[in-house]
């Protein structure tokens, strides 16, 4: 191959500054991500308010702006992503969604309603029958939108694609989840890899098909986090019970007991290791399960960091919390003080029955205000420090090894899915992104 | 090739890259416009490919700012990729955006979607509703209602904790013997169990399973027992003709579909509208005069007049300024002025009215939600 048949990964003629091109040869392409955070905010925040001005029905071209936005950004041996769904046929899918579900949502609920007060005296029973029948078509509605998002996603100008089959996934799922439940979680990394490899194994990109390789049993030592923050939890959690039966009192036993604060401090240690196992599994397992996917010869890895991923989500969250806490209880406090200040206007003898008049709907006003804007900026900052650290950091410890080999792809059709993702829209399925 | 470059104006000539969409290969290419023929012209390795500059669009929403990606709108899958982002400013239409297609199949589906959302509230929910609620067990119905009550005493708090019931002994005792002046005529089905809100909402309504709730605005504004009497039977014959399930039952098939099409964003906001809406509880007109005519006979069998009703409603209609901007219960109801009017030709000729507490039992029904110095306060300024 020469330079000049193939400029993109291999050393540049006109090198561009914003993409350094790695100087090794072309045995494989690195990811890149090229976002710039305040961009992506601005973007969030302006589709975010236009979502809210339209009641909701602009969510449609907000998704599509941003997922947009994020799949240019991620380059692979400096070709971007193409996103190419289109907000109308979102709105159409959602539509045809809402025909479907309008029935089972409204006729169901109210007979499960009727139901569960006239045997149970009670809604709970009708929350959970409705939860446990909502189950498959949330899984099933998943596989759509996946098939959807990858059917709309390009990479060097060919499609990706996903088969039909999602029925099929939701049976496999609801099973694996059956017996994951039936063994406490030991069967988990079947579960993971199972239903990883029944989406794998139907994705294509172009005419190259993906295959999942590996076995079930690889995924075992990913749990590793998990396990030790189950058997320290286990250390404090066993002996406190022991104690606990012999002394009932809590008081007698953190006078009497001096071990107590150390089997608290065990069960505490214990539950912050298993969440960073939770972590450590999602991210593990899927280097792991990356590793082993191949297409004609040509394969990946994944060198993200748990522990990076696992302080994205914690600072994320954090940050996002006092972004949207701060003002908003400085908000409150103001408003506390208008109102005190109304009040003693009044005591002081301020005719102000204007003002009774008027402030329930000024309150009405404001609350709405408030609930939405609350709602606006915390996707907005979720999407900024949470999202998008995220995709930046998978995309760069992203590598596809054997590139000559992509080569001998050529396109695939299209594939029409006119109900696209409307399904998990109306179902709220992966609202992330 | 008909057009050979050398004839034509070339302007702009750069270096960029082109995907072809059938082979995943990015090839390098020389492209230009053709300012005469109003052409991007794109020279790939085996032939120049013509790009009319009135279809040539930017891809939007670019994360990275080095490229500009182009497309045609006459085809979708070929692009052009530019190392330099300022090339924009020689593509006029760059910037549009695709016209919008299918949009026959979209009006079709939103007209589905909306008929579809509209019989299943207006229609199939009600209907079901009303079917049901004959067959639902008093232990279920009052579940039911216990559920609503607190759904409605969490909607209508400012505060953290849910608005209280008033439970003074004396008013709670004055309103017992109201009631067993009321029923004592007449052998209820269902128990009845009755609250007063501390709320100056001026309002009374029936829940599901026997519940009947005053606001404490009611008692306030009433100005003699009689009133409230007659408000009370009016929902005693709510709770017989069993409206209020009904009404139950038919939100609980609405407000999941409503929530379907308006999503986490607006869903939200509109759950917590409607349970606001339970207490404003639009009956049929129907039900309304069956409930007004249960009442006068209720009333009448317990020696009080049903003219007491009509004056209630005048109270209404009078406070219609005042009632904090809240279309009280009855105010929503139809042909109020029709009802007044009723009322009062519901008593007959001659009828001798008992009164239905004494003096001291009336004062300790008003102070049910306790002696407020500040609602003294107000209203004697009023």
């Amino acid at each position: 191959m020469t330079r000049d048949q193939s400029p993109w990964g291999a050393p540049k003629p006109d090198p561009v500054p914003a993409t350094p091109t790695p100087s090794e040869p072309q045995d494989h392409l690195e990811g890149e991500f090229l976002g710039r955070r305040v961009r992506l905010f601005g973007l969030a925040l302006r589709t975010g308010v236009l979502t809210i001005l339209t009641l909701g029905f602009y969510r449609f071209w907000m998704k599509t702006r941003l997922r947009r936005w994020y799949w240019s950004s991620i380059r692979v041996g400096g070709l971007p992503l193409e996103y190419v769904g289109d907000p109308v046929e979102k709105l159409l899918g959602f539509l045809i969604a809402v025909v479907i579900l309008a029935f089972y949502v409204g006729v169901v609920n109210l007979l499960l309603m009727f139901a569960s007060f006239s045997l149970f005296q009670g809604n709970f029973a009708a929350y959970l029958a409705s939860f446990v029948g909502v189950i498959p078509i949330w899984f099933y509605a998943q596989y759509r939108a996946r098939r959807y998002v990858l059917a709309r996603t390009r990479w060097r100008g060919l499609r990706f694609g996903l088969e039909p089959g999602a029925w099929g996934y939701a049976v496999r799922a609801l099973g694996h989840w059956t017996l994951t439940l039936l063994t406490l979680g030991i069967l988990w990394p079947r579960m993971t890899y199972h239903l990883e490899k029944y989406k794998t194994d139907r994705t294509s990109w172009g005419t190259g098909r993906l295959s999942q390789g590996g076995r079930w049993q690889m995924l075992f030592p990913s749990t590793k986090w998990v396990i030790f923050g189950v058997l320290i939890s286990a250390c404090g959690a066993v002996p406190l019970t022991w104690e606990a039966l012999e002394t009932p009192l809590l008081s007698d036993m953190m006078y009497a007991k001096p071990y107590f604060g150390l089997w608290v401090a065990l069960i505490s240690l214990g539950i912050a290791v298993l969440t960073f196992g939770v972590f450590y599994y999602r991210v593990d397992s899927l280097r792991r399960l990356t590793a082993t996917k191949e297409m004609n010869g040509v394969g990946l890895t994944l060198k993200a960091r748990p522990l990076r991923i696992f302080g994205i989500h914690f600072w994320g969250y954090t940050l996002a919390s006092i972004a949207l806490f701060v003002p908003l209880v400085m908000i409150m406090v103001v408003i506390g003080f208008a109102m005190a200040g109304l009040i003693g206007a009044e005591d002081m003898g301020v005719d102000l029955d204007w003002l009774t008049t008027l402030d329930r709907w000024v309150l009405i006003v404001i609350n709405i205000g408030l609930y939405f804007a609350a709602f606006l900026m915390w996707s907005v900052f979720t999407q900024t420090f949470i999202t998008f650290p995220l995709m930046r950091h998978y995309a760069e410890t992203l590598t596809l090894h054997n590139p000559d080999a992509l080569l001998a792809v050529r396109q695939r059709p299209r594939d029409e899915h006119i109900e696209a993702e409307g399904f998990a829209e109306a179902l709220d399925v992966g609202a992330s992104i | 090739m008909t057009l050979r470059p050398s004839e034509i104006s070339r302007q702009y000539q750069t270096e960029a890259y082109f995907l072809d969409g059938v082979i995943p290969h990015a090839q390098k290419i020389e492209c230009w416009i053709e300012k005469a023929a109003d052409m991007l012209a794109i020279r790939t390795k085996a032939t120049t490919l013509y790009w009319k500059l009135d279809d040539v669009r930017a891809v939007p929403d670019q994360g990275g700012k080095d490229l500009l990606v182009l497309r045609t709108t006459s085809e979708p899958l070929p692009r052009v990729l530019l190392t330099d982002p300022s090339y924009i400013k020689h593509l006029p239409k760059a910037r549009k955006t695709p016209p919008v297609t299918k949009r026959g199949k979209l009006v079709a589906w939103s007209f589905a979607a909306l008929t579809s959302v509209a019989i299943i509230i207006f229609g199939l929910v009600p209907l079901m509703a009303n079917q049901l609620a004959g067959f639902i067990p008093p232990e279920g119905e009052q579940a039911l209602g216990d559920v609503t009550l607190t759904q409605i005493r969490e909607a209508l708090t400012d505060e953290a904790a849910p608005i209280s019931f008033c439970t003074d002994t004396e008013g709670t005792r004055a309103l017992q013997r109201m009631q067993d002046r009321l029923v004592k005529a007449q052998a209820l089905e269902t128990p009845l169990r009755v609250h007063v809100l501390d709320h100056k909402m001026i309002n009374a309504f029936a829940l599901p399973g026997g519940h009947i709730v005053f606001f404490r605005g009611l008692i306030d504004k009433a100005e003699t027992p009689e009133e409230i009497a007659a408000v009370f039977a009016h929902e005693i014959g709510h709770v017989v003709s069993r409206d209020p399930t009904r009404h139950a039952l038919r939100s609980a098939g609405s407000i999941g579909v409503l929530g379907l099409l308006f999503g986490d964003f607006a869903g939200g906001a509109l759950v917590l509208f409607l349970t606001e809406q339970l207490i404003e509880a639009q009956y049929s007109q129907g039900a309304e005069a069956a409930a007004d005519s249960f009442a006068y006979d209720m009333l009448l069998k317990a020696e009080i007049s049903p003219a007491a009703l009509g004056t209630m409603f005048e109270r209404f209609l009078e406070l219609g300024g005042e009632t904090d901007g809240i279309t009280a219960h009855f105010m929503s109801h139809p042909a109020l002025g029709d009802r007044i009017e009723k009322a009062r030709s519901a008593e007959p000729a001659g009828f001798q009215a008992q009164p239905i507490l004494t003096p001291k039992e009336w004062r300790d029904l008003q102070t049910i939600c306790g002696d407020s110095h500040e609602r003294r306060g107000k209203s004697l300024k009023n």
